[in-house]
């Protein structure tokens, strides 16, 4: 967290958040508060309600109880919030850029802005050439980098990723997991990002909140948050990157 | 073993087969396999054709019976696609009319001859009327289906979009996810528009079905001939060219 950040407002504050279904809560007593450029990592065993959490963070989903509150957007040309989905659920029926545009539909954009602010983040994941093309001619890794840019292109104040990377092969995974430690820096968004792969989480995040399960016909809870203070380049040279991620899956494995 | 034919062969013995059943045809007859009074000479077909049409009444029954289909077609289909994404998108609307859907459905077209005579008398309205019911099943289904089976992760996209009005979600998600499905119930439409285009001109509406009850009770077969030809024809047309703007519409699809 930088000194900045500190003294700014937070873009999502979330307090005593429970979800679940049909009377059933499954996640409880979620707290998370972000301010901008801050990036936190939610890790925890498959099922325990992590996509539901962004859902609900996000506002896709009502909460049980508790509130989650992100401000409105700064500027009417822009959104408070945008997602990444772990598939890149590209409209099939638009080209690139029409994907890309689909956020900034509605706001008070002409259409040249519109198009001018599709094909910057289009240019930011290296697909500006593309942004002619159908997307079932874009391999998996360049439809989900479209994806990024269709989140970026709104400029959100908080950008929600739900498993961005985990339907890509080892190779181009590695590739964005770099290319948005990049992003990053050019970005004034906070970023909550989702996965199941805890070096994914300690390479990109600030902090790392692991969900695990409670006692027994207990609901999942928030069971620990660990800061990650390494500088961002190099991250998985770094000698405190292979205890901190080994500490992460103690954690987990405990619950 | 599957033989496997490139396309120019399969092009070579479709016509082959045609001329091969158009020869036995012509054959049966000239020898006396078949009596002449129950089938025409195919090859006297081309010059009953060029006399209806110096007469002009070939162009006469195909613009009514076109204007009947047009109508019919156009009335069923939209009001087909229209119902039927109502009830998928509408949940109150889809319970609401769901038995009444299911009570209306298995009657054929044609049952409705009665009500059309007594509604619109016997005129073209009445056939575009039966036109447009058997045209609005099948429309209504397919659009249903095809808006129904969406995949909702779409409908998300579209929230966290700001997309979130039904409108929006209309015209950016529902209606060109669901195209597809629509376009293929129309194309199926039209097919069934001409099937009942020749029913519903039977009891005295001016067009094909006329023409060719007129021609049938004179015995001229020959006559009879040419506007099944005629309804091929225009069938196979109104089929390409859908299939081209098919194509152009979803060019998206790999």
């Amino acid at each position: 967290m930088t000194d900045t950040s500190m003294t700014m407002h937070p873009v999502l504050s979330a307090r005593n958040v429970s979800l679940g279904f049909d009377g059933t809560t499954i996640l409880a007593g979620v707290d998370l508060t972000l301010h901008p450029q801050e990036f936190v990592a939610v890790v925890g065993a498959s099922g325990v309600g992590k996509s539901t959490l962004l859902r609900a963070l996000a506002g896709l989903l009502a909460p049980q109880s508790g509130r989650v509150e992100i401000p409105a957007a700064i500027t009417p040309d822009t959104r408070a919030w945008s997602m990444v989905f772990q598939a890149p659920r590209l409209f099939p029926w638009r080209r690139v850029r029409g994907n890309v545009e689909l956020g900034l539909e509605g706001l008070s954009l002409s259409k040249a802005e519109r198009r001018r602010r599709a094909l910057e983040p289009l240019a930011l994941v290296g697909l500006d050439e593309f942004a002619e093309r159908w997307p079932h001619t874009l391999s998996g890794g360049q439809q989900q980098r479209v994806g990024i840019a269709r989140a970026l292109a709104v400029q959100p104040r908080v950008l929600f990723m739900d498993e961005p990377f985990s339907a890509l092969d080892a190779i181009t995974r590695r590739r964005l997991q770099q290319e948005l430690v990049e992003l990053r820096r050019r970005t004034e968004a906070a970023i909550v990002f989702i996965t199941h792969d805890i070096e994914e989480a300690v390479l990109l995040a600030d902090r790392v909140m692991v969900l695990g399960n409670g006692e027994m016909d207990q609901p999942a809870r928030v069971v620990e948050t660990l800061e990650v203070d390494m500088p961002l380049d190099d991250r998985r040279d770094h000698p405190e990157f292979a205890p901190l991620v080994q500490r992460v899956e103690t954690i987990i494995g405990n619950h | 073993m599957m033989v496997v034919m490139t396309r120019a062969q399969r092009t070579l013995y479709s016509v082959l087969g045609l001329i091969g059943f158009l020869l036995f045809w012509e054959l049966s007859l000239r020898s006396g396999l078949l009596p002449g009074s129950l089938v025409p000479l195919p090859s006297s077909i081309p010059g009953v054709l060029w006399l209806e049409l110096l007469d002009g009444i070939w162009f006469d029954v195909v613009r009514s019976s076109l204007s009947h289909y047009s109508v019919g077609v156009l009335l069923g289909s939209t009001l087909g696609i229209a119902v039927g994404i109502s009830a998928a998108l509408l949940p109150r609307f889809n319970a609401a009319h769901a038995w009444l859907a299911r009570l209306l459905r298995p009657i054929p077209p044609l049952a409705w001859i009665p009500f059309a005579i007594i509604w619109f008398g016997i005129n073209p309205s009445a056939a575009a009327f039966i036109i447009s019911i058997g045209v609005f099943w099948i429309n209504y289904f397919a659009s249903y289906s095809a808006v129904h089976s969406i995949d909702p992760g779409y409908d998300e996209v579209a929230r966290a979009f700001g997309q979130q009005r039904f409108l929006a979600r209309l015209t950016k998600v529902s209606l060109p996810a669901a195209a597809p499905g629509i376009l293929s119930g129309l194309r199926a439409g039209l097919g069934q528009g001409w099937m009942t285009v020749v029913a519903a001109e039977l009891f005295g509406i001016p067009g094909i079905g006329q023409r060719m009850m007129e021609a049938s009770s004179l015995l001229a077969t020959d006559i009879v001939v040419v506007y099944m030809l005629t309804i091929a024809a225009l069938y196979a047309t109104f089929d390409f060219l859908f299939m081209v703007v098919q194509r152009r519409l979803l060019r998206w699809q790999s």
